[in-house]
């Protein structure tokens, strides 16, 4: 029976339980000893975090084995980004990715997702903001650089931009492309389509006009289809 | 007796490399980690008392600066706190004061009163095929911090300091 077991937020920790058992474990042959190395807390880095963090910040946390999450209000993003950066105790200071979500049904429809990790603990961890088209989020490239060319993508995918980006402009997408391509709202097709036209020597872009066999998907059979069987 | 006492600063071994790119050796790095550490914890008296933040900022860094103060020696420092080399420990000082002053200037302390978070407890478990790359032990002192953090309905002082430290492999 452990004799002082960590009592986070109203539940035993399991993993707290499991460390005083390791300390506790007295062994003969270092082998069982080694063994409890496999099990090791990678959830206590993103517990201590809940407790240090203003609360003012977060609105949501989900701790689980798939990913641990925490979700902020629009205005701070960059002020928990650097806290996680600056902490002795949560040095992340890679950020993997930036990346958006369009949720249509809500009223706050993109979901713009952090992405961070932690080399020195060697933990993950995603924040999350939701925003919508009119939102500008502020960027995070004072403390991750990286984070230049996935703050582009966010606004070219979604249309979610910056204020005082640094470099804001189309990264994935062609030159006078109109539209956001990750939005749930343009086809998958776009609307537009693009052929080399031989009269006028030069390329353009015409509305689309897609024929009838490109259009057939049928992926459960593993041959070519086309649409006269 | 008196060879000893003028042999010992002879005796430590100088440092020739961090191993790290980009990261100097600091020859003094005990005497800059005992004035970053004081520093901080003068910094750290204008966040809220109630504040984990500051718990944990306190705890961690009146251990260090205590070991900081015991060992004569920057290897006897390593091998004590388990967290890491001196430079790299120096960089978290700095770190942690930077944070400091722009944590002063957004000031977000105090929780406002129609405050919700929504907590999520997922335990679903991982497939038995995934190969989990677990982390190593974290450093004693980390322990002790999370103890002090949290909020226990009999609180008072930390739990005990560390009398050996695990080194982080």
């Amino acid at each position: 029976m452990p004799k002082d077991s960590h009592a986070f937020l109203g539940r035993t920790n399991p993993t707290g339980y499991f460390r005083q058992v390791f300390l506790n474990f007295e062994s003969s042959k270092w082998n069982y000893k080694k063994a409890f190395f496999i099990f090791m807390d990678n959830q206590s880095i993103f517990k201590y975090s809940w407790e240090t963090f203003p609360k003012k910040w977060v609105r949501k946390m989900e701790r689980s084995e798939h990913g641990n999450r925490s979700d902020t209000n629009t205005d701070y993003p960059f002020q928990l980004l650097c806290f996680l950066k600056l902490h002795t105790y949560t040095r992340v200071q890679v950020s993997i990715d930036i990346c958006g979500v369009d949720h249509p049904s809500r009223k706050r429809r993109f979901e713009v997702v952090y992405n961070l990790l932690s080399t020195r603990y060697n933990s993950r961890i995603r924040v999350q903001t939701s925003a919508d088209e009119v939102t500008r989020i502020s960027p995070v490239v004072s403390p991750f650089p990286s984070a230049g060319r996935w703050e582009r993508e966010v606004w070219d995918m979604f249309g979610v931009s910056s204020i005082n980006h640094p470099d804001l402009r189309r990264i994935s997408t062609d030159y006078g492309f109109e539209g956001h391509p990750l939005r749930k709202d343009l086809p998958l097709s776009g609307y537009v389509e693009v052929r080399y036209d031989d009269p006028e020597k030069r390329v353009v872009s015409e509305p689309i006009e897609m024929t009838q066999e490109f259009r057939y998907f049928d992926s459960a059979s593993p041959w070519e289809q086309r649409s006269d069987g | 007796m008196f060879l000893r006492r003028i042999a010992r600063p002879l005796m430590a071994k100088v440092k020739e490399t961090t191993g790290i790119v980009g990261l100097d050796v600091v020859p003094n790095a005990r005497e800059v980690l005992i004035s970053l550490y004081t520093k901080t914890l003068n910094e750290i008296q204008t966040v809220p008392e109630d504040e984990g933040y500051r718990k944990a900022v306190e705890s961690f860094t009146s251990h260090r600066l205590k070991v900081c103060q015991e060992e004569e020696d920057w290897e006897q420092i390593e091998k004590r706190l388990g967290c890491g080399q001196v430079e790299e420990l120096i960089e978290e000082a700095q770190d942690e004061l930077k944070l400091l002053s722009m944590l002063n200037e957004w000031d977000p302390w105090g929780v406002p009163d129609d405050y919700e978070c929504e907590v999520i407890e997922n335990d679903a478990p991982i497939p038995k095929h995934v190969p989990q790359h677990r982390p190593g032990p974290l450093p004693e002192e980390f322990y002790n911090t999370l103890e002090a953090v949290t909020p226990h309905p009999e609180k008072d002082t930390p739990a005990g300091t560390s009398s050996e430290s695990q080194p982080k492999e």
